[in-house]
């Protein structure tokens, strides 16, 4: 059997259809954050996400060559989770990211939600869900913005690797 | 002076009312002669009713309408005065049927405004202010348990949707959804849905291209036509499958249906057509693996096939 043959088509399926959805709705923040602040390069905004402290969330335990589906469904909620908070961290940048913002962290939350369920439906979930973990602190508009525009390229990245790992995880 | 009071102020159509109008003491003794008093639904009299005095001067009359066939009417406690009625208290009477149980209740996800819009058949005329919500709750698989409830849903005056949004939503999970109607006679409630949000999600139509050249840029075959199409842009994310039917402009209702197609594709030859002829050509989509609503055929597209 393959190496998820234990989880259902449906929920591969959805969450493929998740993650889509919300690597369109990250596309659409970060062309909202060019058009409007200018900031279109995350490159160029390295430095700063360093010393802002902003983290990226690790899917080690998703490797081909080591995949454990337990540690990997973990780690892609506890991502989600992190994004999520990041995203909340940089409410208000401005009017005009606000909308694509708020769609956004309401994706990753069900997106989260989804993985949750069918760790829960697995026997996998631990008894009580991650608790979220220190944000960085914003302390200035651009802060925000420069942070929204990390966030953005940090979940992009972990999202085109969730999306390989579920193809992976979908082989018969 | 006068006060009415009622058995109830609402009522099925055609059932009795009871009221009863009591006249104070000291109001009575406003009128020298001896106080008939009357009853008036509406401008007409009533006859019927039964009147007497309490020990410490009160007046009371009570009258029963057997028959309570109005929708709305006013009863008014009236005391003869001089040539004319003096109205003493007045009473909204209404009459009606209590909500029948709302039907077909179905739902669909508009993409874009990421709400959740169900729809329903109120059911028959009640007569009565009738306040219908859409009530709904998070739940796992088959909607058994109820984990979080979600807020009601209240239409907009007279409608019969409502558009529960998105913050309320979670878009891959079972939810439980039913309608609830109350009005002063009763409530029903409809049969319960189960389904995820992205289940319902209904798509725009594609839209259909048909191109002057094949992929080696050769003219197209007689017979056959060229074509493109792509998806409504805001479901790019979600895979689809597609259908297209066509006929010949001027018959009518005489499709030919080719599916399944893919939801994308750079160029597509469609052949067996009759040659010089003018086709009209239409495209829908729905999600698929994964359930969806078909969208509706896209506008025609008219092309006219090349000569032999």
């Amino acid at each position: 059997p393959g190496p998820a043959s234990s989880l259902p088509q449906g929920f591969l399926l959805k969450c493929s259809e998740q993650v889509r959805k919300i690597q369109a709705d990250t596309s659409m923040l970060q062309e909202e954050l060019c058009a409007t602040h200018k900031l279109c390069h995350p490159e160029e905004l390295l430095l700063l996400g360093h010393s802002l402290g902003i983290p990226r969330a690790p899917l080690s335990s998703c490797s081909s060559q080591a995949l454990q589906l337990p540690g990997c469904l973990s780690q892609l909620h506890s991502g989600l989770l992190l994004y999520r908070g990041l995203l909340q961290a940089l409410a208000g940048i401005s009017p005009a990211s606000a909308p694509a913002l708020d769609k956004l962290q309401l994706d990753v939350a069900d997106f989260a939600t989804t993985i949750w369920h069918q760790m829960e439906d697995l026997g996998q979930a631990p008894a009580v869900q991650p608790t979220q973990s220190t944000m960085p602190a914003l302390t200035s508009a651009f802060q925000r913005r420069a942070g929204s525009v990390l966030v953005a390229s940090h979940l992009q990245s972990f999202l085109e690797l969730t999306y390989r790992v579920l193809r992976y995880l979908a082989q018969p | 002076c006068g006060r009415i009071s009622l058995s109830a102020s609402t009522v099925r159509l055609g059932a009795p009312i009871t009221a009863s109008c009591t006249i104070s003491q000291n109001c009575s003794q406003l009128y020298l002669e001896p106080q008939i008093i009357r009853w008036k639904l509406g401008t007409e009299i009533q006859p019927g009713a039964r009147q007497w005095q309490w020990p410490d001067g009160t007046q009371e009359s009570i009258i029963t309408l057997p028959h309570f066939n109005y929708t709305q009417a006013f009863l008014s406690c009236c005391l003869q005065w001089g040539s004319n009625l003096q109205i003493l208290d007045q009473a909204e009477l209404r009459a009606g049927y209590p909500p029948a149980i709302p039907r077909n209740l179905s739902c669909f996800m508009d993409l874009m405004t990421s709400s959740l819009t169900c729809q329903w058949e109120p059911g028959p005329e009640t007569h009565l202010p009738t306040n219908f919500t859409l009530k709904s709750f998070k739940s796992r698989g088959n909607c058994q348990t109820q984990e979080d409830a979600i807020m009601g849903c209240v239409p907009e005056d007279t409608h019969s949707y409502c558009s529960i949004p998105r913050k309320h939503l979670l878009l891959y999970q079972s939810m439980g959804i039913w309608v609830q109607a109350e009005n002063a006679l009763g409530t029903s409630v409809s049969p319960q849905l189960c389904l995820d949000p992205m289940d319902v999600v209904k798509l725009e139509p594609p839209t259909l291209w048909a191109l002057d050249s094949s992929p080696k840029g050769a003219p197209p075959q007689p017979g056959c036509l060229q074509l493109h199409w792509e998806p409504w842009k805001p479901s790019h994310f979600i895979d689809q499958k597609c259908e297209l039917r066509h006929q010949p402009q001027l018959e009518e209702d005489n499709w030919t249906l080719v599916a399944p197609l893919p939801s994308m594709t750079v160029q597509y030859e469609l052949c067996g057509l009759l040659p010089a002829t003018v086709y009209v050509l239409q495209m829908r989509c729905t999600r698929w693996p994964l359930p969806g609503h078909w969208s509706a055929w896209s506008p025609s597209l008219e092309r006219r096939t090349t000569e032999r």
